[in-house]
């Protein structure tokens, strides 16, 4: 089998960093997310390989948060478009986890799947490569396995397991891991590795049945009362690595301008409120609904798979102590026929 | 149902250049829309959507006519907020973008053989109006046409012409307009659109309702309708939710998992009774 | 604190027991021992759910938001932060002061439960395992300025100086430092918000960042907009910040927001003061900077 020994490591990324941006989980200030290896200040980021993941999620490779779309001119009764910003260059995310991975294949059916493919993001995923890292020891607020991935197999390209001071074992999955392997072939060794003996979950959750039970339970009082602390601040929809909601905006000046799309959350009341003043979600409670039936439920109508991956980031971010885990949970508890 | 647009970047607008505008009430002006070089950017299914962008200022999702070989889209556009105040301060020449078509439409061959009651308000006629004009187009697939159609008052009705003159006189259509409160120099009907139903009071045998509107309005001709015996699937309906990219990705317009969008606006009454009662 | 969190359960039961307040804002445990979060308690069964302990950090008087268009009677649990915030709903007219029932507490400094997360979270590194939160290590008013019902024994303001002291360096940088140091710190911020949401000083109806005819501030992530969300986010908060530290607090990407605060703080005091926000509450009061008068000696922008 082919292995990466830890010191080695950098200098795959800057091999790698030659042909292309490479996103890897860095610490950044008192916050940590998948920032360019080739940019970063050595000085004061440090790579995260080996805690269990990073605060914000790799989301923004494919999905920035902010996305130039074309620009465009006018000039009393002309205008056109002038030129359209699809983002082609290679991209490699380095030492994503499972629940991340799986959280980019939902981004893949929503923006390319059922009928539109969005161009824009097609232009980034197309020329993308996904190195995952296998989670042997979940952290407090993991629950990915409850939601249906395996943290051992991320669904990516190459996936690497750490396995100690010995080094990481390289597994290739698919034709594009298959390039990028050969392309630093050299610095991989040929070696037999064991990986590590699997830890078990911190946190139980049996989403079974959930999203089938959500279906009756739109009106049900528990959401006034699971929705009574939250600021809807949104935070939980920024660090969470599937939420895909945007907004498309536009900046102009004189004659010149340009279309961009930028991340919108749900949680906040702007989000469906109407030109003519309405507003379909006035309250914490349907925009948090909204949000947890999104995840638990709508998704899984629709994909055949829930929009929450288990990473608990929102449970670690969320200023109130909201957790995604105790709502799944009190859902289960919950009567229904209230 | 129409083709999905084949176009390789659904949320860039194609340009197209306004050649007429037409005052339909104080607040509501019809824009008509083709490319420079003649014709239409895509086809347009009666009941779709697209979206029109005013490109400095924004872009918002209207509900737009076309019919095969006409040269132009037709979009009737209420003042509502910024985007629609900049679309009515526009003149004719004025270039625009458009991208679409949006939503899955009418069943119109669903409705083949059937009788038709279209009731609106509003401007809520004009998405019902593709469907009217498709009707008229096919005459002969359809059976009696019955259009009930209020506002609050004259000025506010939308599509005039059509509505006094052109639709009346065609063969096995009746036209029923009302006006929410009394005014000097009118002589129709004055009342709710829901209540003005029920006195019509058209036999449910055979017949498919549609009705588009205020939802307000809407809420109350669907008990209307569900009083004078309509079953679900016979009624037919549009929903309206505040939209941005159109294509079923950007989240905004869901109603549990259903995107307005995409496989709306048009619903039946028994689909929606399987919805969230989000709208 | 065992005492007063027993207390302000009985309070709290009693006072919806016996109907003089439909709602009571509080906290209960979460998960963990470090996760205490905001309750909103609206019966005395539900009471039994409350805890005050050395987590209970999160300012409630921003809660008193979600009911200001109603008529319920609504109490609530401040510390010397929290009470300064219901001082700045007061005088912003939000609540008037008979549908309030205050229980104060006098409060040691708090431990934050969100470091506690983070720390244990695995996501991130070098959070510090603090006995008192940033915001605590900083407070000049620990006791409640406005109560019904005032618990626990007076407490020391706990100002340790060093926010004091980084303002000092940061005005003695040079201009092209100083914007160095705000670029480098705004270009984080993901423009989630939470700073707002979290604050009881943004109580506008229909926040400046909301408001799109004329949209003031783009949405874009990048410097030129995100330095004009926190420039404008300032003028705002300029005399009307309580200092409580919940924006800094909640901030997910770890913004000194306080820095600002507390300089703007500073300035209104030295300029237009003696003024601090929300340390007083007299019917008809008015926060500095918020006062128009036709004879005013600037000019001003209007
Ligand atoms: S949620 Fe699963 S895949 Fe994600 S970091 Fe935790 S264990 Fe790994
Ligand atoms: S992070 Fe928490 S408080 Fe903020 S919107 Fe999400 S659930 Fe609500
Ligand atoms: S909802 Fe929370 S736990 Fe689930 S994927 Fe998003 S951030 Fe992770
Ligand atoms: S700006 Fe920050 S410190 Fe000041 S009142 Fe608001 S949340 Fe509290
Ligand atoms: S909370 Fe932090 S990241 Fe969010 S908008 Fe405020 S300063 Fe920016």
């Amino acid at each position: 089998m082919k292995i990466l020994s830890k010191d080695k490591v950098e200098r795959v990324l800057d091999k790698l960093a030659e042909s292309a941006e490479v996103f890897v989980p860095l610490s950044r200030a008192n916050s940590s997310g998948f920032y360019s290896w080739k940019t970063r200040n050595p000085e004061k980021e440090q790579l995260m390989l080996e805690t269990l993941n990073v605060y914000l999620s790799p989301k923004n490779v494919g999905f920035p948060q902010t996305e130039k779309m074309y620009s465009i001119i006018q000039s009393g009764t002309e205008a056109q478009i002038k030129e359209t910003f699809e983002d082609s260059s290679p991209r490699i995310i380095f030492g994503l986890r499972a629940c991340d991975a799986r959280a980019i294949r939902c981004l893949d059916d929503v923006f390319l799947t059922r009928g539109y493919e969005d161009s824009f993001y097609k232009a980034r995923r197309d020329n993308m490569v996904l190195i995952g890292q296998a989670c042997y020891e979940p952290g407090p607020n993991c629950f990915c396995q409850a939601m249906g991935v395996d943290p051992l197999e991320p669904e990516v390209d190459i996936v690497i397991r750490d396995c100690g001071d010995k080094g990481y074992i390289w597994e290739t999955k698919t034709p594009k891991g298959e390039e990028l392997t050969t392309s630093i072939s050299n610095l991989l060794e040929e070696k037999e590795l064991k990986a590590p003996e699997a830890k078990a979950f911190q946190t139980q959750v049996d989403y079974e049945g959930v999203a089938e039970k959500l279906k009756g339970m739109f009106e049900h009082p528990i959401w006034e009362d699971l929705s009574s602390n939250c600021q809807n601040c949104g935070i939980c929809t920024y660090v969470c690595p599937s939420c895909h909601c945007f907004d498309i905006q536009v900046k102009s000046w004189g004659e010149e301008g340009y279309r961009f799309r930028c991340w919108d959350s749900c949680m906040y009341g702007e989000y469906t409120a109407e030109a003519g003043g309405g507003n379909p979600r006035p309250t914490t409670k349907e925009r948090f609904r909204n949000r947890f039936l999104h995840k638990l439920e709508f998704f899984s109508e629709r994909y055949g798979y829930p929009l929450c991956t288990g990473c608990g980031r929102c449970i670690v971010a969320c200023p109130t102590g909201i957790n995604i885990v105790n709502i799944i949970n009190e859902v289960k508890e919950a009567s229904v026929d209230v | 149902m129409s083709d999905k647009c084949s176009c390789e970047q659904p949320l860039v607008p194609t340009v197209v250049e306004v050649v007429d505008i037409q005052d339909e009430t104080p607040d509501v002006k019809s824009f008509y829309c083709r490319l420079s070089e003649g014709g239409v950017p895509f086809n347009v299914a009666p009941g779709q959507c697209a979206m029109v962008s005013y490109l400095p200022v924004g872009e918002g999702m209207f509900s737009c006519t076309w019919q095969e070989g006409q040269e132009y889209l037709q979009f009737a556009i209420k003042k509502v907020g910024l985007l629609t105040d900049e679309l009515h301060a526009i003149e004719v020449g004025q270039k625009l973008g458009v991208r679409g078509p949006y939503g899955n439409g009418f069943p119109v061959e669903e409705c083949k053989g059937k009788d038709m009651l279209f009731i609106a308000g509003g401007i809520g006629l004009a998405p019902l109006r593709s469907f009217i004009k498709y009707c008229f187009k096919h005459r002969e697939d359809y059976g009696k046409i019955t259009i009930v159609y209020g506002s609050r008052s004259y000025a506010d009705l939308c599509f005039k012409e059509e509505l006094f003159n052109e639709w009346p006189a065609i063969k096995d259509t009746e036209v029923y307009v009302t006006i929410d409160n009394p005014e000097e120099g009118w002589d129709g009907h004055v009342g709710f659109v829901p209540a003005y139903v029920e006195e019509i009071n058209p036999n449910p045998q055979g017949v498919i309702a549609v009705t588009c509107g205020p939802p307000i309005m809407i809420k109350f001709v669907l008990q209307s309708l569900e009083k004078m015996g309509y079953s679900d699937d016979q009624v037919i309906t549009t929903l309206e939710m505040r939209m941005k990219c159109g294509i079923g990705k950007c989240g905004r317009c869901n109603i549990g998992s259903e995107y307005i969008c995409l496989d709306g606006p048009v619903f039946t009454l028994t689909q929606l009774k399987q919805l969230p009662q989000e709208w | 604190m065992k005492e007063i969190s027993k207390k302000v359960k009985e309070i709290a039961s009693r006072l919806l027991s016996e109907g003089q307040v439909d709602v009571f804002l509080a906290w209960e445990k979460g998960n963990q021992d470090y996760l205490t979060r905001p309750l909103v308690v609206r019966s005395a069964e539900e009471a039994e759910r409350i805890v005050f302990d050395e987590y209970s950090i999160h300012n409630l008087s921003n809660y008193l938001l979600k009911f200001r268009d109603g008529n319920e009677k609504v109490g609530l649990v401040v510390k010397g932060c929290d009470s300064r915030g219901v001082i700045r709903l007061l005088e912003d007219n939000q609540f008037s002061r008979d549908r309030l029932y205050i229980v104060g507490v006098c409060c040691p400094g708090m431990k934050d439960p969100l470091k506690a997360i983070k720390r244990n979270s695995g996501l991130l590194q070098n959070i510090p395992d603090d006995d008192k939160a940033d915001k605590c290590s900083n407070c000049a008013y620990p006791n409640p300025l406005i109560y019904d019902e005032l618990l626990g024994s007076e407490q020391e303001p706990n100002v340790k100086g060093e926010r004091q002291a980084k303002i000092q360096e940061i005005e003695n940088m040079s201009p092209d430092e100083r914007y160095e140091f705000f670029r480098e710190n705004f270009e984080r911020c993901i423009r989630c918000y939470a700073c707002r949401q979290a604050c009881v000083a943004c109580n506008c109806r229909v926040c400046i960042f909301d408001e799109m005819r004329p949209q003031w501030v783009g949405r874009e992530n990048n410097e030129t907009d995100n330095m004009m969300y926190h420039l404008v986010r300032a003028y705002h908060m300029a005399g009307r910040c309580v200092e409580c530290g919940e924006c800094e607090r909640v901030c997910p990407v770890d913004i000194p927001l306080m820095l600002i605060n507390s300089k703007l703080a500073k300035d209104a005091n030295e300029f237009f003061g003696p003024y601090e926000a929300g340390i007083k509450y007299e019917e008809g009061s008015k926060p500095a900077l918020s006062v128009y008068r036709l004879d005013d000696p600037d000019e001003g922008f209007m």
